[in-house]
């Protein structure tokens, strides 16, 4: 069954802020990401002697050179790890508070960002009916219970218990940003901010509201990490790998974005310049596995297809780029190359794939929505990211990787797609004006 | 850091539409009420009621009320999630022994979302969310936007609360001392909840009776059952209409409600 989306609101991308371990901004990402530099380094915010790595994609000690491109403050990260590394205030230090001081700087970024791109700028912060989603996990719930062993330990100065809280981290936002509106945390792992943007898109797109600002982050900490390596998830290699025979499993990263998402209506009436147009969206679950993805991406597949449909191109012809989830374990990699194929029976092989995660790491609940931005960069700057770290090819894993070097090209079209635990999809189709 | 909770407005909707209650069921453990349940066992599950008892009450809905599950959403809330596996794990590395992979496995609500999928066919859209407002007016506001979608036909909505130890009940007391919320009075083991599987009014024409459900600012039908309502914490509301609607037949506490709902 198709729906008329055409007939309802177009939804557009009107700002967005982004911070991984390369930087703050779009000039970090195109000096890592689409250089294909990867950011993966030995942590020193905690001890990895019990873990079979000590890598991950964190931004430095000093991030010196942070290049917000107006000048905003690029030093919440620093500030927020400097706490994290703090032994006076322990985990509890990168708590909700930690993390809201990086989403909110992050988010702020959106205003100075809109001029950046040539737009007009704007209120969005004024506009009635604003939305607040994020896209986040348990994270910070487990740091504070993890700081915490004995309710009678000393508690960290400032460190309330109750940031822990999933949706404490969306009030936070809002409340930062001055938004009203409801707020919603998204919990659902890795496809968390995407189905942030994705809810947002249903509700633009339905002319239910105006505007909604959609956010996510994750920063590298212990818990977390020990968690995937208890799995066996983590790559023994210090690099990710996507889609190469080489590939050894994945490693987490530090990320967070914001974007603006709001009817095209809206933007013009407030004079905002588009940078991108959402066209299509999907979502859909395996029935598969608890932990494993499907082995033949069917419901990668399903959220691809239903993304197309809504983008009035089913068969996918008018695709130029497609930003995988790619983590680089033998699981999703094997099975996402079979997905995208049934998705795309008659041009999947023309259609060039990478995946960031190959230079950022796996950004966990924040992956949708860094990677979404990634994707509108990709638009926007005319280059397709590469899949750095890519050995030798494997024979599941057959589509066309952009293998380690960026390709220049006028992309028209891309889409992002990100998988979940419990065997959770989601696909974003984004245009450029 | 200090926190103000607001209860910002909320956006109107533009066409509030009636959804219909399919199915409505609810479960509880070590709760002392009348109507607790020994623990379910699912394989692959530990320690925690957080999914045993999420998968309950929604097998008991997809099971009273079977449907395509190509056109089944589902939308979990629970404010802050399964507490006591957050707990147990972060309590092993604190404490310097080896992470349990199971309670990787179960860390989030994705797995025991992804459990049901897999039990009942459901390859619709599947989330999980965290809200401090009332978790039962956004999820009937999320399953009246997912049921614009013409790929799907119900929407299976449902909400956990648990009980836990001292850092789980400091938390809600913080939340309390912000906000005025009433602070959950379970015991540390309990927990509660409570599903309804939901379609639109003229979708599904083998509904067993129309349930309107206003979406938007209005007052939603519920009947209470509880007499310890501080039990339910953040999912009452979701809980008391379940309870008023419920399908599943091994309680005697059906209300009118649900007699109307079988009609």
């Amino acid at each position: 069954m198709t729906r008329e989306v055409r007939e309802a609101r177009a939804v557009t991308v009107t700002g967005y802020g982004v911070q991984t371990a390369f930087g703050v901004g779009p000039e970090a990402l195109r000096r890592g990401v689409f250089a294909g530099v990867p950011a993966f380094r030995p942590t020193t915010r905690f001890d990895t002697g019990p873990y079979r790595t000590a890598v991950a994609a964190v931004a430095p000690a000093d991030p010196a050179g942070s290049d917000s491109p107006d000048g905003v403050d690029g030093w919440a990260l620093r500030d927020a790890l400097q706490r994290c590394g703090d032994a006076a205030l322990g985990m509890a230090g990168l708590g909700a508070d930690g993390q809201a001081a990086v989403l909110l700087g992050v988010a702020g970024d959106h205003r100075s960002v809109t001029r950046y791109w040539g737009g007009a700028g704007g209120s969005v912060e004024a506009s009635p009916g604003e939305l607040s989603y994020i896209g986040r996990g348990s994270d910070v719930a487990r740091r504070a219970h993890a700081a915490e062993p004995q309710m009678s330990q000393p508690r960290a100065p400032g460190a309330h218990l109750a940031d822990a809280v999933p949706a404490q981290l969306a009030e936070l936002l809002g409340d930062g940003l001055g938004l009203v509106g409801t707020r919603l945390a998204f919990t659902n792992a890795c496809v968390a901010s995407a189905a942030a943007i994705i809810h947002a898109c249903r509700l633009i797109s339905s002319g239910r509201i105006d505007v909604a600002v959609c956010a996510g982050g994750y920063l590298v900490e212990e818990e977390t990490f020990g968690k995937f390596d208890s799995g066996r998830a983590l790559a023994r290699d210090g690099m990710v790998r996507p889609f190469s025979a080489e590939r050894s499993g994945l490693l987490l990263g530090d990320g967070v974005a914001a974007v603006v998402l709001e009817s095209a209506e809206h933007a013009r009436r407030r004079g905002a310049r588009p940078l991108a147009s959402v066209v299509g969206w999907g979502a859909a679950t395996d029935a598969h596995h608890i932990a494993q993805p499907h082995p033949e991406g069917a419901g990668l597949a399903r959220a691809v297809q239903q993304a197309m449909r809504l983008a009035g191109d089913p068969d996918g012809a008018s695709l130029d780029y497609i930003n995988a989830h790619g983590t680089g374990t033998k699981y999703n990699d094997g099975a996402e190359t079979r997905g995208l194929r049934a998705a795309f029976p008659k041009f999947a092989e023309s259609i060039p794939v990478s995946s960031t995660k190959s230079t950022t790491g796996h950004l966990l609940e924040a992956a949708g929505v860094v990677e979404f931005v990634i994707t509108m960069l990709a638009l926007l700057n005319g280059v397709l990211p590469p899949t750095a770290g890519f050995g030798s090819p494997d024979p599941e894993c057959d589509l066309d990787y952009v293998p380690n070097e960026p390709r220049p090209t006028e992309p028209l079209r891309a889409l992002t797609v990100n998988a979940a635990f419990g065997g959770a999809n989601t696909a974003l189709v984004l245009e450029r004006p | 850091m200090t926190t103000t909770h607001t209860t910002a407005p909320r956006s109107p909707l533009t066409s509030p539409t009636a959804l219909t209650v399919l199915a409505a069921a609810t479960a509880s453990h070590g709760t002392g009420r009348d109507d607790d349940i020994a623990l379910p066992k699912l394989p692959g599950f530990v320690e925690s009621a957080f999914s045993p008892l999420a998968y309950e009450v929604a097998a008991r809905c997809l099971t009273a009320h079977p449907g395509d599950g190509d056109r089944t959403a589902v939308a979990l809330a629970s404010l802050t999630g399964d507490t006591t596996t957050a707990d147990l794990a972060s309590s092993r590395m604190v404490s310097g022994r080896v992470h349990n992979p199971l309670l990787f496995m179960q860390a989030t609500a994705n797995s025991v979302l992804g459990h049901m999928s897999r039990e009942f066919g459901i390859t619709g859209q599947m989330f999980s969310l965290s809200t401090l407002a009332d978790p039962l007016t956004e999820l009937l506001a999320m399953a009246d936007v997912l049921l614009d979608d013409p790929e799907l036909d119900r929407v299976l909505v449902l909400g956990v609360e648990l009980g836990g130890g001292e850092r789980v009940a400091a938390v809600h007391r913080e939340l309390a001392a912000d906000s005025g919320r009433p602070v959950p009075s379970l015991p540390a083991k309990a927990g509660l909840a409570a599903a309804i599987l939901l379609g639109r009014a003229d979708h599904d024409t083998s509904a067993p009776a129309t349930v309107a459900v206003a979406v938007a600012g209005a007052q939603v039908p519920i009947n209470s059952t509880s007499g310890a309502a501080d039990q339910l914490g953040s999912i009452r509301s979701l809980f008391e209409l379940a309870a008023a609607h419920r399908t599943d037949t091994d309680t005697d506490t059906d209300t009118e409600s649900h007699t109307h709902a079988h009609q």
